[in-house]
């Protein structure tokens, strides 16, 4: 029991430093006309709330890996929830078929290269892995 | 389902390129499985969990749900759930069977079997993941039939921190409708509500109205009904009132629903306080009103939670009343639901949880009180 609660204040630690130190960049496709986007927009649209961008067009949110280091920051910090108590969210939209939470699209290169080619798909990215193929509409 | 986008190498590249969520299948289900012990010998008390006894139970608790969702074109989608019960013997039904049409964004229109959205958690009854509880308190949710076959349409809105949405359905249930002393055939027609539901930051609201004519075969000259409409027209002779026993009966009168939720939840304490009331034409149902008032705390993976909940029948006015309360109909109840939500990883909870019931009234005479142990592992895949 000591060593697990040593090894969670380690890791607890180690997850805060990350954070600290990593920015995260929410990306859209350079086709998108959308420019930058405030975190309720962002928010709205990753929780299934918004289903188009501020322009209109249809905006499909796509997610990190589950046990990302920017997807629990985004979590976190843009949509204020763990992820128990986003599986708990989701599962009560699931199970009454009004919404699945985003697709689960791989890590930072994966989902750079899905955004770029689609204007309509919006993620989120460490700001290290940001070029130009893709555009910033919002930074944490 | 081909689509014909070979035509269109641009098409193509997209389809490939994007996560090709239009052609998916989503294929989600959830598993409650438990255990429930009660206090005492023989469970007459039928608020808590029907068939537990002292000698404890796996049965009852366990429940098995599969949804399969099909976008079938840009605006059309198909969504069933089938739902497998310990309580019901593992009898699978289709507690989703529905076709949504999505006219725009914001608007939705669905046909088929839907669930009845009495509560704040009916939508999600069976869902034990998404609550901590083990199953919501019964005394407030009473309701012993959740699905309904018709057709409903929602209007999603959203300005600035507030978003929610407005609801209206319409159909019919026909079916077991099981008071766990008998079990008769239902009939509920026009069977209608509407529910209007906000949420505002850490705040939500829900607020609904609900109405059906029912029917109910109560010709089983055993059951409770049948003997207490017997009993009826009896006492109303000796009463020499004999119009008084007219509505001990189900012969399409109107019942009305009415329910109204407030939420609260900032990421570590949250509460839920939940009033519901019940009127009915028919005096063999009696109106009631139920409440519960909820509070949780998350710690990390640790979830504590107390309710407290509340039902109480209440008599008509009259003759009608006064022969109601020669009959065996009166409940009247309180409980406190103390329970732990321990959640393993992010799809699997296990819950430990007491909940002790005290009757007032039950069956028109006094009750007892009795007291569940229960613990549960919920999983959502």
């Amino acid at each position: 029991m000591k060593l697990f609660k040593h090894s969670c204040s380690a890791l607890l630690i180690a997850m805060a430093s990350s954070a600290a130190l990593a920015e995260t960049s929410v990306i859209v496709s350079n086709s998108n006309p959308n420019s930058a986007m405030d975190q309720t927009t962002v928010s709205k649209i990753f929780l299934g709330k918004a289903k188009s961008f501020p322009d209109g067009s249809q905006a499909l949110p796509v997610d990190q890996d589950e046990g990302r280091k920017a997807r629990e920051a985004f979590n976190t910090s843009i949509l204020g929830k763990s992820d128990s108590q986003l599986k708990s969210y989701w599962s009560r939209l699931i199970f009454t078929g009004k919404g699945t939470p985003p697709k689960q699209s791989g890590t930072d290169m994966e989902i750079k290269t899905l955004v770029a080619n689609n204007p309509n798909i919006i993620g989120y990215i460490d700001s290290s892995a940001v070029d130009s193929t893709v555009k910033v509409v919002h930074k944490f | 389902m081909r689509r014909k986008i070979y035509w269109v190498p641009s098409l193509l590249a997209l389809a490939i390129a994007s996560p090709a969520m239009a052609n998916d299948l989503n294929i989600n289900g959830f598993l409650s499985v438990g255990a429930s012990m009660l206090d005492v010998d023989d469970n007459s008390n039928k608020t808590l969990v029907a068939g537990a006894d002292n000698q404890g139970g796996f049965k009852q608790n366990t429940v098995l749900g599969i949804q399969i969702q099909k976008q079938v074109n840009d605006t059309t989608s198909a969504t069933g759930q089938l739902v497998s019960r310990g309580s019901d013997d593992y009898s699978t039904e289709a507690a989703w069977a529905f076709v949504t049409y999505a006219a725009n964004d914001d608007i939705d229109l669905r046909m088929g079997r839907l669930r009845v959205p009495f509560f704040q958690y009916s939508d999600f009854l069976e869902v034990g993941y998404a609550y901590n509880w083990v199953r919501p308190p019964g005394d407030v949710y009473r309701v012993p039939f959740s699905s309904i076959d018709g057709i409903d349409f929602t209007q999603r809105f959203s300005s600035g921190n507030l978003d929610g949405s407005v609801q209206v359905y319409y159909g019919r249930f026909q079916g077991d409708f099981d008071t766990q002393t008998d079990v008769y055939a239902a009939d509920f027609r026009n069977f209608t509500g509407v529910v209007l539901s906000a949420n505002m930051g850490n705040f939500g609201t829900r607020l609904s109205y609900h109405q059906a004519e029912l029917l109910l075969d109560i010709s089983d000259p055993t059951s409770v009904f049948s003997q207490a409409a017997a009993g009826a027209a009896g006492i109303s002779t000796l009463l020499a009132d004999p119009s008084a026993a007219e509505d001990f009966s189900f012969e399409g009168q109107t019942s009305q629903f009415i329910g109204a939720a407030f939420t609260y939840d900032n990421g570590t304490y949250s509460a839920v306080a939940e009033w519901t009331a019940l009127e009915h034409e028919n005096s063999l149902f009696l109106d009631d009103q139920a409440w519960l008032v909820g509070v949780s705390a998350r710690m990390g993976v640790f979830t504590p939670h107390l309710t407290y909940s509340s039902e109480k029948d209440s008599f008509d006015s009259g003759n009608e009343g006064a022969i109601q309360e020669l009959l065996p109909l009166q409940y009247e109840q309180t409980s406190i639901t103390a329970g732990l939500r321990y959640d393993y990883d992010s799809s699997t909870a296990l819950k430990f949880e007491i909940q002790n019931n005290d009757e007032t009234k039950a069956a028109g005479i006094d009750g007892d009180s009795a007291t569940l142990y229960s613990v549960a592992v919920d999983v959502i895949f």
